[in-house]
């Protein structure tokens, strides 16, 4: 198997084994879950991003579609221990560079020291060192991505029912949304509303939802403006809820504000302790950016080994927001509950109190 | 109540048996540790003296006494506990406070069971209440019907879909009495066992769902209600075979993310309906029905810590008894700290980013007509643990760890006992028979098919054969990277084999007609470099200095030198330090001893402000535990990857002398490997040609003689002939034993030729490179062990012991006693010369142990004369035993010696307890059936434990009641002499002894065999004093004390003369001692 080489925004070249050919650029990142390669390969919210996976071994129980989060592979390329025939097979498929016998571990801690950090990928029978720093010369900080929602949303509108009563409409915007959420909402009895990340203030409007819904999704917040305009327009109005970057938009439309973490959380163990309850229950996550002043929301939940904002809520604006992922897929169900409470929010009673 | 106000007992759960091993003293020293930062006045029992939780600063009171409910009932009025922590003490801890509770003891005294409630744990050993919980919360539970006789087998078998099924009994220990069956005759006889040794005489009948794949979760929950995962293992053998006797990953493999999620779910829903508070285990059966996420069945809940949750504290970092006492202290899991990362806290589930492999140690080299397939009961003695970053790696690191050569010949086995007998059948070869499978070609398909083991396994499996397969052609980069040592690479390529312990050498391959060297191999592959255990798969910066080693990536060829080959290894190189080898896996002869000793080399070379390192691969230790040491390696205990370390870590010294025969074994190789690389690093202690001298035994002979020491007339035999002329010589009976033996293996005792051939060609096979010893038997000796400290020049004696049971017996499997109750000073004296003597004249420094027999000491017209039978210049099973009775720590003194330090230098003084300790053993043929009941040559206990009382009768007493085998006061007991051992029944010595057991029992006898062992199942016998296997087997099956020796039922007769006395507990730091020399 021919070499690949990694070059990484520090300096360094590292070599590895090509398991899928190509050439590719992106921020370096890395998850520390175990399981869920296939949800986590899936997350538009690894847009432009080069994911690598602290677990040595990825693909161990092979590739099933019923377990994708989207219809494709999103970050850049993928980077393992090992990764078996059968996820190298879909990876060969989706045209996305995969490499593997390297040193994991040493890149992990890299990124933590350093934070994440831009990174060039040269996979395959011409690939060289130099090819590999070419591409990180041309990679862009992940702020820069102004496009980046259109390359992850839904073009069109679209309505999904759930089977039996409608118990609530939600629109949920689409800013690169996983389809755990979408399942979550339907299997709850919502009518789910999926609308483009640009979405006008009037269309959400007209559509009578009673939630409107602010996705995760890739990159930095603030290149997320219409979704912004569209909760400063609406909140007061309609209850507000979002996921991970729909928190920090959220926040954002509230006074608030966000910035860029060292190396972000990624990973199915992130421990949040709900400030009212104090039970302390483990989440998943996958975020590089962080709401660091709520505005006019207070903060519901934090993280306990860093202390960030996990969960935000204002019973006054009818706003309930979560950093982490409750959807969960990969990662514990501990939270499943907030899509309760979020429809109970669109129901007009107040799950806060 | 404020916890610094609090007193609570901490009940361990006694000696090393099958299914109990050293897991509970890792988990007992845990607690110990956090009650003592919580402010709690900690009170302690156990019984097993060889553990490092019953050293007196452990604890503010240590009690070594029987965990038995009369025994505790007595330390709780003495010592007026608040609370009692029931989870820690294993499956012995839970039955006594569950006993304590019943009988109102608890309530009596006002002593609250902290942490997990008592309920809990009836709701979870109950079967058919767990049940009941299981299905009100909507947990999938196999279909299980309970029974109470066996009447009702056949409705039950009916209505859990028919056989296979499976039979499980109640409340015993490591699935004892439990098992698949699929006959119905069979299937009657495990149900009349199983209600036999229930606590409640219940049986349960299961559904089978063999195949499935066998899961545990690990589960934490505090009181406020926070829960969290601290990892899932997944056993590599299917559904049917015990946990503890099958190959254990960490983490899953093969489940997808879905189906872990879902029982991660389950396993929270049910610690929660539970309402567990701390440690807990929860075992699932997991298969793929085409689902995304699978489906499964909560197959059994264990409301404690475990050897599985010591074995999840090793694979992730995350100290589970630790947390468990804390939480049972009221702590939440957000408000205890983690101590690895330093920056977070205990709510959180560990990350992990390699792989962990278990591998059981089974004792199939001890119990010749034991059938060692596996099943859902236990039969191994110990584990090890081993990491990699491929399956592949950790898979072949945990093979050496175990030290397990195959039993079996392969060149023997054709295709269809290879398919039937080895693949079929799990035993403990099967790894090696998979291997030899691909390696003769079989397809996966049909492994996978035979094994029942999942693909992914097997496929990996396949590649280790490969790349050993590879090897020769040149190809040594990918056998490295694999998982082979460079040593095993040279072996593979037509080398020779010159480290220890090897994973996995095709047999023909081990050849010595030259090859590329080790120096070759190491220049052509990717070296190996540490990586930290940080609990966070390298999340956050970690502390703690808990490290394994991985080969880099093929890029990276050579070895490696100073920072390189220290990956992320934190170590001061500037500052002295010491890496001290343990003892690997508990297996019989070498226990947890040995872990006691490794232990406390260790703080004493801490005390003294050296870098202390451990390595080590037994997960069940207080060794392997993160912050024992200032570098905790988790390695296979070979030649190279001890040199590994010293290089990496830049140590001064290594010392060999704490982990038994496993780091001996070592010494040779890992003189030549720092050789080798020019390390500048020794060898501490008595030198290597000292050790080798000590096993040689026509040098040590010649010492002997030069000393003027006296020693058994014998000598050492290469073939049959010269055998049976050198037993003739000397004179039958003879003491037979092959050359560089561990606990007696295969030693015997001979009184013909016939019976010398027989033993040569049916046990030991002679040959010139395997030369067996035959000794002059030294009938009616008295046998002493003596263990002691010397530091070149100096001779500190920790104790001398004296044996019950005579010669014959195996000294690890003889009870004996300090100080010795029949040698008068005369005798004293001389032990102490001919021990210091030999120490002088061995160099020794550090520890040496020496065993004596000393004749006509019970007849007064005979000479007294000492006679050395052996002598070994390292630690021994004996010591935490001497350490125990006499208060002096001789590990720690010998440690400080070999660091440099002289005996003068430390003031240490010798001590003689004024009271009587016993050490009495524990035997495994209750878990291993068909094994011979009887004590003998061969050394076949797996534990201990020491009764301390002011005379010899009522420690003997205490310890027959410690060890489960009490002797009852009075009853119905049959004395059978007829065997050469015992006093002929017709003289004046055997009626004399029938008559002082009438004076307690009720004699009966038999006419038969058969009749006798038909007595003992009717519940009839109480007591019997015998060798007849037959009946001994039977009393073993149910549970009836026996001895089999004259010497042993002397010291019963001593014990029933004292059971007028009231039962006395006390102390270890109360027991009265003085400051004497030993036979000064």
């Amino acid at each position: 198997m021919s070499p690949a080489y990694l070059a990484l925004e520090d300096g360094r070249v590292i070599e590895a084994r090509t398991r899928v050919p190509g050439r590719t650029r992106g921020e370096l990142v890395f998850t520390t879950a175990y399981t869920g390669y296939e949800e986590s390969l899936t997350d538009p919210s690894y847009e432009e991003q080069v994911l690598t996976f602290s677990y040595p071994l990825i693909g161990n129980y092979g590739v099933r579609e019923e377990r994708f989060e989207s219809d494709r592979v999103h970050p850049r390329a993928a980077v393992a221990h090992e990764l078996t025939e059968e996820v190298v097979e879909w990876l060969a498929d989706e045209g996305i560079p995969a490499v593997d016998h390297l040193d994991t571990r040493e890149l992990v801690t890299s990124v933590r020291e350093e934070g994440a950090m831009r990174c060039g990928v040269a996979a395959g029978e011409s690939a060289t060192a130099e090819a590999a720093r070419e591409e990180l010369d041309a990679c862009l900080p992940m702020s820069n991505h102004d496009d980046i929602g259109a390359r992850v949303s839904v073009a069109e509108a679209a309505t999904y029912d759930p089977e039996g009563e409608v118990v609530a409409e939600v629109a949920l915007v689409d800013c690169g949304a996983k389809g755990s959420i979408k399942r979550s909402l339907l299997e709850r009895g919502a009518r789910v509303h999926l609308l483009p990340y640009d979405v006008d203030v009037e269309t959400v409007a007209d559509l009578g939802a009673d939630v409107v819904f602010i996705s995760n999704g890739p990159g930095d917040p603030k290149t997320f403006e219409a979704a912004q305009h569209l909760v400063e327009e609406l909140v007061g109005e309609r209850p507000v809820a979002g996921i991970c970057l729909g928190q920090q938009v959220v926040a954002n439309a509230l006074g608030g504000s966000t910035a860029k973490m060292e190396f972000g959380h990624r990973g199915v163990n992130q421990p949040v302790r709900d400030l009212d309850s104090g039970r302390v229950v483990m989440t998943t996550q996958n975020h590089g950016y962080t709401v660091v002043d709520p505005g006019e929301l207070d903060v519901t939940q934090r993280n306990v080994n860093d202390d960030t904002a996990e969960g935000l809520a204002s019973s006054e604006l009818g706003v309930i927001t979560r950093q982490y992922h409750p959807e969960a897929n990969p990662g514990p169900h501990d939270s499943l509950d907030f899509f309760d409470d979020v429809l109970e929010l669109a129901r007009g009673e107040d799950p806060l109190s | 109540m404020t916890n610094e106000d609090r007193t609570i007992l901490l009940i361990g759960s006694g000696p090393i048996r099958i299914g109990q091993a050293a897991e509970f003293d890792y988990s007992g020293a845990q607690a110990c540790r956090a009650l003592e930062e919580e402010g709690a006045r900690v009170v302690l029992v156990n019984s097993n003296p060889a553990t490092i939780m019953t050293d007196p600063e452990m604890a503010d009171r240590v009690y070594i006494e029987p965990i038995t409910t009369d025994a505790i009932a007595e330390i709780i009025r003495k010592e007026d506990p608040d609370g009692v922590i029931a989870g820690l003490g294993g499956q012995t801890g839970l039955n006594v406070t569950a006993e304590l509770a019943e009988q109102g003891v608890l309530e009596e005294y006002d002593v609250d069971v902290m942490g997990t409630p008592l309920d809990t744990i009836y709701a979870t050993e109950d079967r058919e209440l767990f049940r009941d919980r299981m299905r009100s919360i909507g947990e999938p539970v196999p279909r299980s019907v309970t029974i109470d006789g066996r009447d009702q087998v056949d409705d039950a078998v009916a209505e859990v879909g028919g056989l296979p099924a499976i039979v499980r009994t109640t409340y015993t220990l490591g699935g004892q009495g439990s098992g698949v069956v699929s006959d119905r005759d069979e299937l009657m006889e495990m149900v009349r066992r199983g209600l036999r040794l229930s606590r409640n005489g219940e049986v349960m009948i299961t559904e089978s769902i063999d195949g499935w794949v066998e899961l545990e979760y690990e589960v934490m929950r505090d009181a406020g209600g926070s829960c969290i995962i601290i990892c899932n293992m997944e056993n590599i053998d299917p559904m049917g075979i015990h946990t503890g006797e099958s190959i254990v990953v960490t983490p899953s493999q093969v489940i997808p993310d879905r189906g872990h999620q879902v029982m991660r779910d389950a396993a929270l829903d049910v610690i929660r309906e539970l309402g567990i508070q701390g440690g807990c285990n929860i075992q699932f059966a997991w298969h793929d029905d085409g689902t995304p996420g699978g489906e499964y069945r909560v197959v059994e809940v264990n409301p404690r810590v475990s050897r599985s949750s010591a074995l999840a504290s090793k694979a992730t970092g995350y100290p589970i008894a630790r947390v468990t006492a804390k939480v049972a202290m009221g702590e939440r899991l957000h408000e205890i700290e983690n101590e690895i990362t330093g920056e977070t806290t205990a709510a959180f589930e560990p990350a992990i980013d390699y792989v962990v492999t278990k591998i059981p140690r089974w004792p199939v080299d001890k119990f010749d007509e034991v059938d060692f397939e596996l099943s859902t009961a236990m039969k191994s003695t110990g584990e090890a643990m081993a990491i990699g970053r491929t399956f592949e790696e950790s898979m072949l690191k945990a093979l050496r760890s175990t030290e397990y050569t195959p039993a079996a010949d392969w060149t023997t086995v054709d295709d269809k006992e290879l398919a039937e007998n080895y693949l079929a059948t799990p035993r403990p070869e099967r790894t090696f028979a998979i291997f030899e499978a691909f390696d003769r070609g079989y397809d996966l398909d049909e492994i996978a098919e035979l094994t029942g083991i999942k693909e992914w396994y097997l496929e990996r499996y396949g590649r280790i054969v490969e790349a050993a397969r590879d090897a020769p052609t040149g190809d040594f980069a990918d056998a490295a990277r694999i998982g082979f040592t460079n040593h095993e690479v040279e072996a593979l390529t037509g080398g020779g084999f010159s480290d220890r312990h090897s994973s996995w050498l095709p047999a023909e391959e081990t050849r010595s007609d030259g090859g590329p060297s080790v120096d070759d191999i190491e220049a052509d592959v990717p070296g190996r470099t540490y990586k930290q255990v940080d609990t966070c798969a390298g999340e956050f910066a970690a502390q703690t200095p808990y490290y394994y080693s991985s080969r880099k990536p093929e890029w990276l060829r050579g070895p490696y030198e100073g920072d390189a080959a220290a990956g992320e290894l934190e170590v001061d190189r500037d500052t002295e330090s010491v890496i001290v080898v343990g003892g690997g896996p508990i297996r019989i002869g070498q226990g947890v001893e040995f872990d006691y000793c490794s232990v406390h080399a260790v703080r004493s070379l801490r005390e003294d402000g050296v870098d202390a390192h451990v390595v080590n691969n037994n997960p069940e230790t207080v060794s392997t535990d993160y912050d024992t040491s200032d570098g905790l390696f988790f390695e296979p205990i070979t030649a190279e990857e001890v040199a590994d370390v010293a290089e990496a870590a830049d140590a001064d010294g290594v010392m060999l002398q704490f982990g038994g025969q496993t780091s001996v074994n070592i010494a040779d190789p890992l003189q030549a490997e720092i050789e080798r690389r020019g390390l500048d690093c020794a060898v501490l202690g008595t030198s290597v040609e000292a050790m080798d001298l000590a096993e040689d035994r026509e040098r040590f002979n010649a010492l002997m003689n030069d000393l003027d020491i006296a020693q058994a007339i014998g000598g050492t035999a290469t073939s049959e002939a010269e055998a049976l002329e050198l037993a003739r010589d000397v004179g039958y009976p003879v003491l037979v034993r092959p050359s560089y033996v561990l606990g007696g293996r295969a030693m015997r005792v001979v009184h013909s030729d016939d019976e010398l051939k027989k033993y040569i060609q049916e046990a030991v096979r002679v040959a010139p490179d395997k030369p067996i010893l035959i000794d002059e038997f030294l009938a009616d000796a008295v046998e002493l062990d003596v263990d002691a400290v010397a530091d070149g020049d100096d001779v500190l004696i920790g104790g001398v012991m004296e044996h019950v049971e005579s010669a014959g017996v195996h000294s690890g499997d003889s009870a004996c006693v300090i100080p010795p109750r029949s040698l008068g000073d005369a005798t004293m004296a001389r032990v102490r010369k001919v021990v210091e003597k030999i120490a002088v004249e061995l160099g020794t420094v550090g520890l040496l142990n020496v065993q004596l027999a000393v004749t006509g000491v019970h007849d007064e017209n005979a000479d007294s004369e000492v006679y050395v039978l052996e002598a070994n210049p390292r630690s021994s099973r004996t010591v935490p035993f001497v350490s125990k009775a006499t208060g002096v720590p001789i590990a720690k003194l010998a440690a400080k010696v070999m660091a440099g330090q002289t005996l003068a230098d430390l003031d240490a003084t010798e001590s003689i307890p004024e009271w009587a300790s016993v050490k009495e053993v524990v035997l495994p043929f209750d878990r291993l059936p068909n094994s011979d009941p009887r004590l003998g040559p061969e050394m076949k206990s797996t534990g201990e434990v020491m009764g301390t009382a002011p005379t010899f009768g009522e420690a003997y007493d205490k310890a027959q009641d410690a060890v489960g085998k009490g002797i009852p006061e009075a009853g119905t007991a049959v004395v059978d002499l007829s065997a050469e051992e015992f006093p002929n029944p017709h003289s004046e010595a055997g009626q004399e002894l029938r008559e002082r057991f009438a004076e307690h029992y009720d004699l009966v006898d038999f006419e038969t065999e058969a009749a006798f062992s038909e007595a003992i199942r009717e519940g009839e016998i109480d007591f019997i004093v015998s060798r007849a296997r037959g009946p001994l087997e039977v009393a073993v099956e149910e549970s009836v004390t026996y001895f089999s020796t004259a010497a042993s039922a002397h010291a019963t007769l001593d014990a029933l003369a004292t059971k007028e006395e009231p039962l006395a507990v006390k102390a270890v730091q109360d027991h009265p001692r003085r400051d004497a020399r030993w036979g000064a």
